[in-house]
């Protein structure tokens, strides 16, 4: 369990834009898809949290409510900087995985 | 409705019932918010998410989200609140917490094995050369030790911390009195009257020294072996007014660091007023950080000192209360902890104004 002792490495933000970059969606349907894609369970108190600095920053925006549930879907912006990010993350992954195949793991 | 049950229904019912607004926890974690995370509370709930999981999180949202102002509208009025309570959160605590670090101190004394030493107390400035008092000639007395010297200095630096920051505060509270006086508020009569709760606190206390002092005997008669009796004044008075006089002080201490804390929230200040509070809330919050530091030091120092004085001869410097250093410091670690959230918020709820309204 070496991997739970490092902690999580997953970036919160990246992963709800991650996950509205699939299309907009509202807070539990945000929830369950980093579910599955990633084993992660969002409380809403972290997911908010998350969504209100986004949003903030102008890289998410609110949708029309329906009822008591209002997606949000990325803006350009938003998705620039999921872009950038994941770009960084995948060259370190490249780099990592090059290095752990030369020592045959 | 209630996805917490109990719990969220307890603190709806004491918290905001009667106004019209959704329950406690949702709307703690970003008011704006507060429908739609109950809403998705609801179906995680439905969904089989354990409450005491949903409720912590929740809590845990809720702490960021004040301590960040996140999903806070950009409405002057609201920043300006934010700013003058942080500034609040970050220089009261300073009125709690000083006077109880100059009592957990109490009185200096100094011990040598040689003899009784003169004077029993170290000046605060200024050189000492201390005497041990015998039969015979007074002679020089055994040198303090080098932790001992720490102990004096680090005495020294608390008093100095502690009037810095008094006058520090003197001049905020000033500034706060003249910015009420300034604003425009409806209620800003009101707002003074709660704003200068210090000063009448300090005038009773002025009063109630000055009545004892008339009232109360002055003059006493000792004899060796028997109470001292008063051949003046009202003994029975005196004592009376003494007893007013700690309750008041104590009381007034209080209420006066409550009524600051209520004028703050309410007082309209002008932004320059705003700026100047988030400097004061800075170096205020920097003074309770440097007087942990030394209070540590000077605690850390008396230990030290004992086990040095027990290598040669020595003299000692002990204090009357310095055996409750430990439990001071931990509550000064909260109070720093506090005090420095308080002055990061004041510093960022004023760049926010800065930058969008001024």
């Amino acid at each position: 369990m070496a991997s739970k002792r490092l902690g999580r490495t997953q970036d919160p933000t990246i992963l709800v834009l991650t996950s509205l970059s699939g299309g907009p969606k509202h807070g539990y349907a945000v929830i369950k898809d980093i579910e599955s894609m990633s084993g992660i369970s969002f409380g809403p108190g972290t997911l908010y949290g998350v969504l209100a600095r986004l949003e903030e920053e102008g890289m998410v925006e609110p949708l029309p409510a329906e009822g008591p549930r209002r997606p949000y879907r990325i803006t350009a912006s938003g998705a620039a900087v999921l872009r950038e990010r994941l770009e960084v993350t995948v060259k370190v992954a490249d780099v990592a995985f090059r290095r752990l195949g030369a020592l045959g793991v | 409705m209630w996805p917490f049950g109990d719990w969220e229904r307890w603190a709806y019912d004491r918290g905001v019932r009667g106004r019209g607004r959704p329950p406690v926890l949702s709307e703690l974690v970003a008011a704006r918010y507060a429908d739609e995370v109950r809403s998705v509370a609801s179906d995680l709930s439905v969904d089989g998410r354990s409450t005491s999981r949903l409720v912590f999180d929740l809590l845990r949202g809720a702490v960021r989200a004040r301590a960040r102002a996140q999903g806070m509208p950009r409405v002057y009025r609201l920043w300006a609140t934010r700013t003058r309570l942080s500034i609040a959160v970050a220089t009261l605590p300073w009125m709690l917490v000083a006077p109880v670090v100059l009592m957990a101190m109490g009185t200096q004394s100094l011990h040598s094995s040689v003899g009784r030493i003169f004077p029993p107390q170290l000046s605060l400035v200024g050189p000492n050369s201390l005497e041990v008092m015998g039969r015979q000639a007074p002679m020089p007395a055994p040198p303090l030790t080098s932790a001992g010297w720490v102990v004096v200095d680090g005495s020294r630096a608390i008093l100095v911390l502690f009037l810095v920051a008094l006058m520090v505060l003197i001049v905020g509270w000033s500034q706060l009195i003249g910015g009420i006086r300034r604003s425009s508020s409806p209620h800003r009569r009101k707002i003074a009257l709660l704003a200068w709760a210090p000063g009448f606190a300090l005038l009773a206390d002025i009063g109630l020294v000055v009545a004892r002092g008339l009232i109360g005997p002055s003059a006493y008669r000792l004899t060796t072996g028997h109470p001292m009796v008063p051949l003046n004044g009202n003994p029975a008075a005196g004592h009376a007014l003494g007893v007013a006089l700690g309750i008041v002080a104590i009381a007034g201490w209080l209420l006066s660091m409550v009524c600051v804390a209520v004028a703050a929230k309410r007082a309209e200040v002008a932004p320059a007023d705003l700026r100047f509070g988030r400097t004061i809330s800075v170096i205020v919050a920097s003074a309770i950080a440097l007087l942990l530091a030394a209070y540590t030091t000077w605690g850390i120092g008396l230990i030290v000192q004992a086990r040095e004085a027990a290598r040669g001869s020595f003299t000692t410097i002990t204090y009357s209360n310095q055996g409750l250093w430990l439990p001071v410091v931990l509550v000064l670690l909260v109070i720093v902890a506090l005090s420095a959230l308080g002055a990061r918020a004041a510093v960022r709820s004023w760049k926010v104004i800065a930058l969008e309204f001024v």
